[in-house]
């Protein structure tokens, strides 16, 4: 199965820094933010996004948490952790240098 | 997993090992949560729950991988795979329980033997000094032409304080001596061990007093001013029951008033290795206790008692201190000529003091660790030969695994995990044999010390010896397991899965058994020279006699320094002693005698100059050893006088000075003429004329196994000396006569303490017998041991490879071979191997041969009759393990051999 829009490597750890950044969140809410957000032009296989999370939470970037749903159901809730605070900012760092350098690129061609 | 927040991350890594199971638990529950609203999700949408559900798990790309994918990320494969092969191992080797029982003895003992030798090493050469910083503490010597690690006078000491800068302090010490000490004026005094310390001693070492406080600067000033002393931790317990109210309280020390004004700390027994002070004393009381009488301690620069340690400063190096020692030195030797000619002083570390000063300990320590760790070398050899052997049995289940996908290094780390598995078990078994042998020498103390005198043996299993212990047992893991699991994951897979236990034709892999063999060999008749030879040496200085009687023989040694006698009136005390025991009932002859021959204190030296002798030009004399004896000694001690006299009673004060020399030293001294009649002065050649006057035949004097040695005795009269040993030789026990003894010394001062006294045959025993057997126990313990493992090695590597060659030796007899031609065949291949190891063996039992007659024994030369007796029994014990397979291999009909397997 070809996903039409392959994430770029890696990015998908920054997405999911950015979305917990904003609010500690379980998985299932993080799926439907990702799609909301990047309004289906990202898409994100519900597969890859659990073992994602854990690679997270095993490099210490952010924690989980079992709380209670509004529904009354317990769930894991992830947040990010100080550590995962100074990753972000690197890598969104690091994205913006990328995509500058790249649509510069695409500008001088068409140029 | 990055190493920067490994603090971080490693937690998480623990609780994943730890709470595995929960964690699983939880991961199921996530990815429900997940799916459960992901089918909620699509029921909304109109589909089927069943449809729903599909949607949902397809969505998930495969439930099962990514559990795995999560399962992988939080694990720390080296670790739970060690897990996994450990759980592995243990299951295996409970098995085969006889197997792994005998491979963790053999370890053991090899292990044990070792770090019960380490704790000796330990605690005679590395063990730091028991103060903050030791690193820092240096030993200054004085060095001579004849020694290089002598002492120093007070005023020796005095100089080298104020005139060097290397050092943050300088201190000095005596040597620990008997002190008299009484908590009440009317106690007894009871013999303790006292020591003349520096008044900045404590505070330059940096010990803080447990309780009060150490010396003053100023309290070490004035001679004789303050009468301070400052007790031993031990003393303290056990003297005191650990009362804190004893500092500022009053005792006597060979009858003066000190008071008490501080307490050592339990961490600071004391800076000799075995000497463990009661009591510490200001130098500036020297004169209340044991110092040259002769001499005056405070201003004679050739009395040297002192030892001078001190404190570099951070940042000078040894080389500094030494330079300026150096021109201090040449400086003294300028000012005084008569008393430092072609004297230097040296600094040394203390590993330095203990390898070369205490020579003996270091070589003695170096021998026992050699030998111990030849018995670890036997035990881990025939470990490996047994991991061997069981490794190849498991050739198959080795090929299985390899075949299926396993890696060689993943295998070789599973039989390493088993073989540090037996390590840890022999290592822990290992351990409690040490301290058994650290006991062992522990229950020896009366016999290693034959004093009353606060000595202890140091050894002891403290976090240093375990350390080394454990790292021994991983090292043996490695040595044991290294060469098994290379060779059997070497193993040629399609000839593995065919048959349970094949050998490959071919040399290669055949090396690491052949190797063994020969390690084994070697090791074990280099440990069986070495013990053959020490015991052997033992008894032959022992046949060889001490050239003096030791029977019906009471010895009592007195002080009256103790009861502060003066020398007129110490010299008064003996007279009277000598003439009034010698007309006891039962004593037969009496003498008095400054040491006691192989006693525990060192003779006192003399230096002379032969009258008449041109010196050469760097020195001022020759030096020898020396006793101070009664005109009583020859006869009683049995000692021939071989030509001129012995010494008489008209040998007085007030006669021309006279003095008896032994065989060797006139030998020394006048090859060519007879010494009897010539003359000596003392010191040097404007000193006392002595004149010999008789020649005494040479004994042993220090210890049974050293070489001749020039002696000189000199009258009691004439040579005046405080402490001296009464020796009665009596018609039957020696014993009885103790009652005598104590009568005549009540009528002449009922305060005097009776030291050492017990009969000498008993002390010639302990000191020249029992003590040395002890190290002649341990040698020949790792002798036997060693021996025993190697026999036991030897036949199992022998036995096993004959057994594997079973089809081999069917086929030749199937072929026309005779059981003749069969034996020669695999009895060759055991010698050849047993030959080379003996070579080796021979080689490296010379090497420690040489070690051991140059640094201890006069045995002389090559031992033969160890050889004799060590190479052919070893060749017998292969041959027999050779042998039995090799006749089972030869009867065997072959068509059985053939269908063996």
């Amino acid at each position: 199965m070809s996903k039409p829009n392959d994430l770029v490597q890696g990015t998908l750890d920054l997405l999911l820094l950015k979305i917990l950044a904003l609010e500690p969140m379980h998985g299932w809410a993080i799926s439907l933010r990702l799609k909301s957000i990047s309004g289906d032009v990202l898409q994100v296989s519900e597969g890859s996004l659990y073992p994602a999370l854990h690679k997270l939470e095993q490099e210490g970037w952010i924690t989980a948490e079992w709380k209670q749903t509004e529904n009354n159901r317990r769930a894991k809730f992830y947040s990010l952790t100080r550590l995962g605070k100074k990753q972000l900012e690197s890598e969104a760092a690091n994205w913006r240098r990328l995509s500058t350098a790249i649509s510069d690129i695409i500008q001088l061609s068409e140029a | 997993m990055r190493l920067k927040h490994w603090w971080f991350t490693a937690p998480l890594r623990l609780k994943s090992i730890l709470f595995g199971r929960r964690l699983e638990r939880e991961l199921d529950e996530e990815l429900q949560f997940h799916l459960e609203h992901k089918i909620e999700e699509g029921i909304a949408n109109g589909l089927s729950p069943k449809e729903a559900r599909y949607a949902a798990m397809r969505a998930m790309d495969g439930l099962e991988q990514r559990k795995e994918e999560m399962r992988d990320m939080r694990r720390i494969h080296w670790l739970t795979d060690f897990l996994d092969d450990a759980r592995y191992a243990i299951r295996s080797l409970r098995r085969t329980p006889g197997l792994t029982a005998f491979v963790v003895i053999t370890l053991a003992s090899g292990i044990g033997m070792t770090s019960g030798t380490f704790s000796m090493v330990d605690a005679l050469i590395f063990r730091p000094y028991p103060v903050p910083h030791p690193s820092g503490v240096v030993t200054l010597v004085s060095t001579t032409h004849d020694s290089s690690f002598e002492d120093f006078s007070y005023r020796e000491y005095l100089d080298i304080r104020g005139k060097t800068k290397s050092y943050s302090g300088v201190i000095a010490n005596a040597e620990m001596e008997a002190v008299g000490f009484s908590a009440e004026p009317s106690a007894t005094p009871r013999v303790k061990g006292g020591m003349l310390v520096s008044g900045n001693y404590f505070q330059v070492l940096g010990v803080e007093p447990r309780l009060g406080r150490g010396f003053r600067e100023d309290e070490d000033q004035v001679p004789g001013r303050d009468a301070v002393v400052v007790l031993g931790p031990n003393f303290w317990k056990h003297e005191f029951a650990s009362d804190p109210g004893v500092i500022g309280r009053t005792i006597r020390l060979n009858g003066t008033e000190f008071t008490v004004i501080g307490v050592a700390p339990e961490t600071f027994p004391g800076m000799p290795i075995f000497a463990h002070p009661d009591l510490y004393m200001p130098l500036a009381m020297a004169r209340v206790f044991a110092t040259d009488r002769q001499k005056n301690f405070f201003e004679d620069r050739d009395d040297r008692e002192l030892t001078i340690r001190a404190r570099l400063n951070p940042g000078t190096t040894l080389q500094q201190a030494q330079n300026e020692l150096t021109v201090l030195a040449k400086s003294l030797e300028s000012d005084y000529p008569k008393v430092n000619r072609g004297r230097g002083t040296a600094v040394h570390t203390q590993f330095e003091m203990r390898t070369r000063a205490d020579d003996v300990n270091w070589k003695f320590g170096v021998i026992f660790v050699i030998l111990a760790l030849a018995v670890l070398l036997v035990a881990c050899t025939n470990v490996a030969g047994l991991l061997l052997s069981r490794a190849r049995a498991r050739t198959r289940e080795i090929a299985i695994r390899l075949a299926i996908g396993a890696g060689r290094f993943r295998l070789i780390r599973l039989l390493l995990t088993e073989s540090l598995i037996l390590s840890s078990l022999g290592g822990l078994a290992g351990i409690a044999i040490g301290y058994g042998v650290v006991e062992w020498f522990q229950s020896k103390r009366n016999v290693i010390f034959n004093t009353d005198l606060p000595f202890s043996v140091p050894f002891q299993m403290d976090k240093r010896v375990l350390l080394a212990s454990l790292a021994l047992s991983a090292l043996s893991a490695l040595l044991c397991g290294l060469v098994p699991a290379l060779q059997s994951t070497r193993t040629d897979l399609v000839n593995g899965l065919k048959s349970a236990d094949v050998d490959v034709p071919g040399r290669k892999r055949l090396w690491g058994r052949n190797l063994l063999v020969v390690a084994q060999v070697s090791a074990s008749l280099m440990l069986l020279t070495a013990s053959f030879l020490m015991v052997r040496g033992f008894q032959n200085s022992l046949r060889e006699g001490t050239s003096f009687a030791k029977d019906h023989l009471l010895m009592v040694t007195f002080d009256p320094r103790l009861v502060q006698y003066d020398p007129a009136q110490t010299q008064r005390f003996y007279k009277l002693l000598a003439e009034r025991i010698r007309v006891a009932p039962r004593v037969q002859t009496e003498a008095l005698t400054q040491n006691v021959p192989l006693g525990i204190d060192d003779f006192d030296g003399v230096a002379f100059v032969p009258d008449g002798f041109q010196m050469p030009r760097d020195r001022e004399n020759f030096n020898s050893t020396m006793d101070t004896v009664d005109e009583g000694y020859f006869e009683t001690m049995a000692i021939p006088i071989l030509r001129g006299r012995g010494f008489l009673a008209s040998d007085t004060a007030n006669s021309p000075r006279v003095a008896i020399v032994n065989e060797q030293f006139a030998k020394h001294y006048w090859p060519t003429a007879d010494a009897v009649g010539k003359y000596i002065r003392l010191d040097s050649r404007t000193g006392a004329l002595v004149e010999i006057v008789g020649i005494a035949q040479t004994i042993k004097y220090q210890n049974t196994f050293e070489r001749p040695m020039d002696f000189v005795y000199m009258p009691l009269t004439q040579h005046p000396v405080a402490r001296m040993t009464l020796m009665l030789r009596s018609s039957g026990d020696p014993l009885s006569l103790l009652q005598s003894v104590k009568d005549v010394l009540r009528s002449l001062d009922p305060n005097l303490p009776m030291l050492h006294t017990m009969s000498y045959e008993d002390f010639y025993l302990n000191q020249a017998v029992k003590g040395p057997r002890i190290a002649m126990d341990l040698v020949g313990s790792m002798g036997v041991v060693g021996l025993l493992l190697a026999i036991a090695g030897l036949y199992g590597l022998v036995a096993y490879n004959v057994s594997r060659r079973t089809r081999e030796i069917g086929i030749r007899i199937a072929l026309g071979a005779l059981s003749s031609d069969v034996l020669r065949l695999v009895m060759g291949k055991g010698l050849v191997l047993v030959g080379m190891g003996t070579m080796l063996g021979l080689v490296m039992g010379f090497g420690v041969e040489r070690l051991m007659n140059s640094m201890l024994f006069n045995a002389g030369g090559v031992d033969i009759l160890a050889y004799i007796i060590v190479v052919p029994s070893l060749l017998l014990v292969t041959m027999l393990a050779a042998y039995v397979p090799a006749r089972r291999a030869s009867r065997i009909a072959p068509t059985q051999a053939l269908r063996y397997e």
